[in-house]
């Protein structure tokens, strides 16, 4: 095991979009990466049972994290994207969470992996990595003011009722006004 | 330089409460994904957006400022998001052409 005390840095940028299909046979929703040049809203396709049908897109990037001292490296391919909590639920797990770790001046933020068919929940990224994420945000930031912690999105219901600031560029490609930008969800 | 000097020398007007930070450097960027990848803790962001997910990116990576351009009206929800989370937003009447001359003259680099 290595007994390096990481410094790490945000590698192999690749910019892109996230893509919001949702099948018209079972309800289904998923998501997934692409670096397509514009994929187009409302492309529909079949795919065994499903019908999928694109909903909407978002420009987004996704990025490895390499140690400047050691060369460590770890991707993160399978994170769909970040999440503030917005209070939305009072009684929600995360805002309660929200709430303890604001009394301590560190800001929750929360991991989401991409949604798989008929899966309500995003997929989990693994804590290892959300510590390593935790530690480079951390690090680049000024800690005397405050800190961020990443943490998983693991609600039971998904995005049924969350209606948390993803951190997503949808829309940019739209002329609609920014201010009525619908959610993805 | 501070945020404070700044609005002062540069003419801009504060929307939300802010904190008198240092200010490292300058980043101009429109979309969020960029911003997250690429602006640095302490830079001032330049944008013309103004959707209230400018305000967790500006907090992840710990600008010190956002500055709206060009005039451009910015939504309450957007301001109280940033008082939540003690963002600072200015606003600037200057295309962002002309903030980023002005900002040139004072000092200020990219990081």
């Amino acid at each position: 095991m290595s007994g390096c005390q990481h410094r790490w840095e945000m590698a192999d940028i690749q910019f892109g979009f996230v893509v919001f299909e949702k099948c018209f046979q079972c309800n289904g929703v998923r998501t997934y990466f692409t670096r397509e040049s514009l994929p187009i809203i409302g492309d529909e396709y079949r795919e065994g049972d499903h019908f999928w049908h694109r909903v909407e897109n978002a420009q987004t990037f996704r990025f490895a994290l390499r140690c400047t001292k050691c060369g460590a490296a770890e991707s993160f391919d399978d994170l769909m994207g970040l999440l503030y909590c917005t209070g939305c639920l009072p009684d929600c797990r995360l805002e309660i969470l929200r709430q303890r770790l604001e009394s301590e001046r560190t800001h929750l933020v929360l991991a989401c992996g991409f949604l798989k068919e008929t899966r309500v929940r995003p997929g989990q990224i693994a804590s290892r990595k959300l510590q390593k994420l935790t530690r480079y945000f951390n690090q680049r930031r000024d800690r005397s003011r405050s800190t961020i912690s990443i943490r998983s999105f693991d609600l039971d219901d998904g995005f049924a009722r969350c209606k948390g600031e993803f951190l997503h560029d949808v829309g940019m490609l739209s002329q609609e006004p920014l201010t009525s930008r619908r959610s993805p969800f | 330089m501070t945020v404070q000097d700044l609005i002062e020398k540069a003419g801009l007007k504060p929307l939300s409460k802010f904190e008198n930070r240092s200010v490292a450097g300058v980043y101009i960027s429109d979309m969020v994904s960029d911003v997250m990848a690429g602006a640095k803790s302490g830079d001032l962001w330049l944008t013309i957006q103004t959707h209230k997910s400018i305000v967790p990116a500006a907090n992840l990576v710990d600008v010190s400022a956002i500055i709206i351009t060009g005039g451009k009206e910015v939504p309450s929800e957007t301001i109280e998001f940033a008082n939540k989370y003690d963002i600072a937003i200015l606003s600037s009447g200057l295309p962002t052409f002309g903030l980023v001359g002005k900002l040139y003259e004072l000092g200020l680099r990219a990081t």
